[in-house]
């Protein structure tokens, strides 16, 4: 907030040219305004809530009288939740932002400014990634507080861990969704592309890894491989992993995990997720400095 | 000046060595009581008479690393108060902190600690081990010795002690033994019986063990009101049955282990089924796992709540010589699906697992890995949408419950309202704050562009 004051205070001075560092949070304050102010914010936000309410209320009164909650499956539940929602609201946020600048013209005003192009991309993706905590610790936050309300006994530190896994998740389906906007030219494409491999990373990857397991036999070591592979399949291991302190809950592949690699699986998980996050937002920048903005 | 350092050097040395407990045994008629004051007694000690040792402050017994520590070979000896620590750790030699030889003996209110083997009963029928805590040596599982051994020891009460960190807590051919009232953490077995009958466990906790409780080659066995929690070693079971006869199994709280209960051979004959009633199941991997041979149990009004897998049989198998109901009484089922429209309690339709993935796993186990993935659902999804993919049910309860029944023993931990409340606070905090620079960060943002 103070960067974005002395922004303004020194363009109105015009004494010298804005920093790249104030120039992007100039961008990325814009995006957060854009994204807070959009309908597809505000629906995802109350879509993730309600659903996550749901599942909370749901399963804090399956074990109702058995005497069981604080082992509950709450946050697994979520968890699940998250691996739907969250990919979808990161994808199709970072897929329509370069690309509906684009299409409306934006982008080339936008250009203009004194600013580098991949100012605009960091920008962009930072305002949009503070957009998506927001609605991330929100739905969560509120899971929380009505659980708490319903005297559930889940561990706060695991609820607090997944928001954080969450918003990783999300950092790196929205580097991938800025992705797909830099290379598309309409936003309609754009989401299209989103949406398509959304369903390739929920379901098909998986589908189609399950049916290898079973058709060529794959190896333990070769299906653990593969699975990190899979983002959605990292945020879930690391999610277990620090919430249970163990996947052996995922059968032989988690515990030869755990076996083979032992605490440096956080390490790998990250590592993981990291390349995601880096590997197609640094891919958006090099084709987004090369492309024409119409 | 110089009188007060004499008598603390008096009072130190009287600490460091007071008189040997050894001696006073020795010097003491059969019946006698021998108090023991505060200190520590480096000494091995034999108790050949009928006496009561009672400790007065917590005296410490240090073995010094090597042997064994107390030694009770004659009858009606009662041992309580002391704290005996530190014993060797021969696996050959069973170095044991308490060895109790001879009948009636009573050892109570001690603190055994950092030692291989903790108390040992060889044929000590009608003892008690009241109140101990037990704890073993952090060694390596293979390495560790038995927290409680009973060998050969008929009608011996074990009540309200803890035992931890030890290998296992094992009764071998003891019958009519009552265990009650204790609590196992972080053993490998929690309590094992082999070929001990007639025996009770009520209101034990058993939990964060490999496994929790296994009963082997044993029969007329009741467990009761026990909490079996997160066992979860290599084989992990909450309980494990084998070739076990004529037990009852009922208000106990198996909850978060790898397979809450394990059955293999058991019941071994049909002269009882093998009761299970007014269990609870809830979020084990596996809330029951039948070998395919198993037949004659009756399962009844029992909670089974959110396992991964309610209800396995390894190997791929039916439970037809199994039931899921007495007297029309069935099993809570967190996943049914059927409805209650007479409201009598009972769900109008059978419960029938018939979960594809489930199939799949009992196929192919590696595919746990995708547990918990939206692809898992979209699997049970098809399989209810296309009947042809749908797998033969391995079981079927005919009068599912609509609630669940209240469990008597509880797995309540501690209530952590506080922190939970105090988590949302600060997500949504977060949240809102990330909202708040949007809206405020409006004005600016305006006059930027």
């Amino acid at each position: 907030m103070t960067a974005a004051l002395t922004v303004t205070s020194d363009d109105r001075a015009g004494s010298r040219p804005p920093s790249a560092l104030s120039n992007v949070v100039a961008l990325g304050m814009r995006q957060l305004r854009d994204a807070v102010r959009s309908r597809w914010f505000a629906l995802y936000t109350l879509a993730f809530t309600a659903l996550g309410l749901a599942v909370s209320y749901v399963s804090a009164h399956a074990a109702g009288g058995a005497g069981v909650s604080g082992f509950g499956r709450t946050t697994a539940g979520l968890l699940n939740l998250v691996l739907l929602i969250v990919p979808l609201m990161a994808l199709t946020a970072g897929a329509g932002s370069i690309a509906s600048d684009r299409e409306r013209g934006m982008l080339p005003y936008l250009l203009a400014q004194p600013i580098a192009r991949w100012e605009l991309l960091l920008g962009t993706y930072l305002g949009l990634a503070l957009a998506l905590f927001a609605s991330v610790t929100l739905g969560l936050g509120a899971c929380a507080a009505v659980l708490a309300a319903m005297g559930e006994r889940t561990d706060p530190g695991s609820i607090v861990w997944l928001a954080v896994l969450s918003c990783i998740l999300a950092l790196g389906m929205l580097s991938v969704g800025m992705l797909v906007s830099v290379v598309t030219r309409r936003a309609s494409v754009a989401t299209g592309t989103a949406v398509f491999l959304w369903l390739a990373l929920v379901f098909g990857t998986d589908l189609g890894l399950m049916a290898g397991t079973i058709a060529f036999k794959l190896r333990i070591q070769t299906l653990f491989g593969l699975c990190l592979a899979n983002p959605l399949q990292v945020f879930k291991m690391w999610s277990l992993h620090v919430i249970d302190a163990s996947i052996d809950v995922l059968g032989p592949a988690g515990t030869y995990a755990l076996d083979t690699w032992g605490s440096a699986l956080s390490w790998i998980f990250a590592g993981a997720l990291a390349a995601w996050v880096v590997v197609p937002l640094g891919l958006a920048t090099a084709i987004f400095a090369r492309r024409s903005p119409v | 000046m110089t009188t007060l350092a004499l008598i603390a050097c008096l009072a130190l040395g009287v600490a460091a060595e007071p008189g040997s407990i050894a001696d006073r045994i020795a010097g003491a008629a059969p019946g006698d009581v021998i108090e023991v004051g505060p200190g520590v007694y480096r000494e091995r000690i034999r108790i050949d008479k009928p006496l009561r040792l009672v400790g007065v402050g917590r005296p410490v017994i240090d073995g010094g690393g090597s042997g064994d520590i107390v030694e009770i070979t004659a009858p009606n000896v009662e041992f309580r108060g002391f704290e005996v620590r530190n014993t060797g750790i021969d696996l050959d030699k069973e170095n044991c902190a308490i060895r109790v030889l001879a009948p009636f003996a009573v050892i109570e209110d001690n603190v055994v600690s950092d030692v291989l083997f903790g108390i040992d009963l060889k044929g000590a029928p009608d003892s008690v081990v009241r109140g101990n805590r037990i704890g073993g040596k952090d060694l390596d599982v293979a390495r560790r010795g038995d927290g409680l051994r009973l060998w050969r020891s008929d009608r011996v009460r074990i009540e309200n002690n803890e035992i931890h960190d030890g290998r296992d807590a094992i009764l071998w051919y003891s019958n009519g033994v009552e265990v009650r009232g204790n609590v196992a953490h972080r053993c490998r077995y929690g309590f094992h019986l082999m070929y001990s009958d007639n025996v009770v466990l009520e209101d034990n906790e058993v939990a964060e063990n490999s496994v929790g409780v296994y009963f082997m080659y044993s029969h007329t066995l009741e467990l009761r009101r026990n909490r079996l929690v997160r066992n979860r070693g290599p084989s992990g079971y909450g309980l494990g049955l084998k070739e076990t006869d004529r037990f009852t199994i009922e208000d106990n709280v198996i909850v978060g282990n790898r397979v809450g209960v394990y059955v293999d051979g058991s019941p071994f004959t049909s002269k009882k089924p093998g009761e299970f009633t007014r269990n609870t199941f809830a979020y084990n991997d596996v809330g029951v796992t039948f070998l395919p041979a198993v037949r004659g149990n009756v399962l009844w009004e029992n909670n089974f709540v959110d396992n991964f897998e309610q209800v396995c049989v390894l190997g791929r198998g039916e439970l037809t010589g199994n039931e899921f109901a007495r007297d029309d009484r069935g099993n809570y089922w967190s996943d049914y699906v059927g409805y209650d429209e007479d409201r009598d309690g009972l769900g109008d339709w059978e419960h029938c697992s018939e979960r594809l993935f489930e199939s799949m796993l009992d196929r192919e186990p590696k595919l746990r890995v995708f547990l918990l993935s939206p692809a898992e659902s979209a699997i049970e999804f098809v399989a209810r949408a296309v009947p042809a993919v749908r797998p033969e049910p391995k079981f079927s309860d005919p009068a599912p419950l609509m609630q669940p029944i209240a469990a008597k023993a509880s797995a309540e931990r501690d209530a952590r309202r506080g922190p939970l409340a105090a988590a949302a606070t600060a997500l949504l905090a977060v949240g809102g704050l990330a909202f708040v620079v949007a809206r405020s960060g409006l004005g600016l943002a305006r006059e930027t562009t």
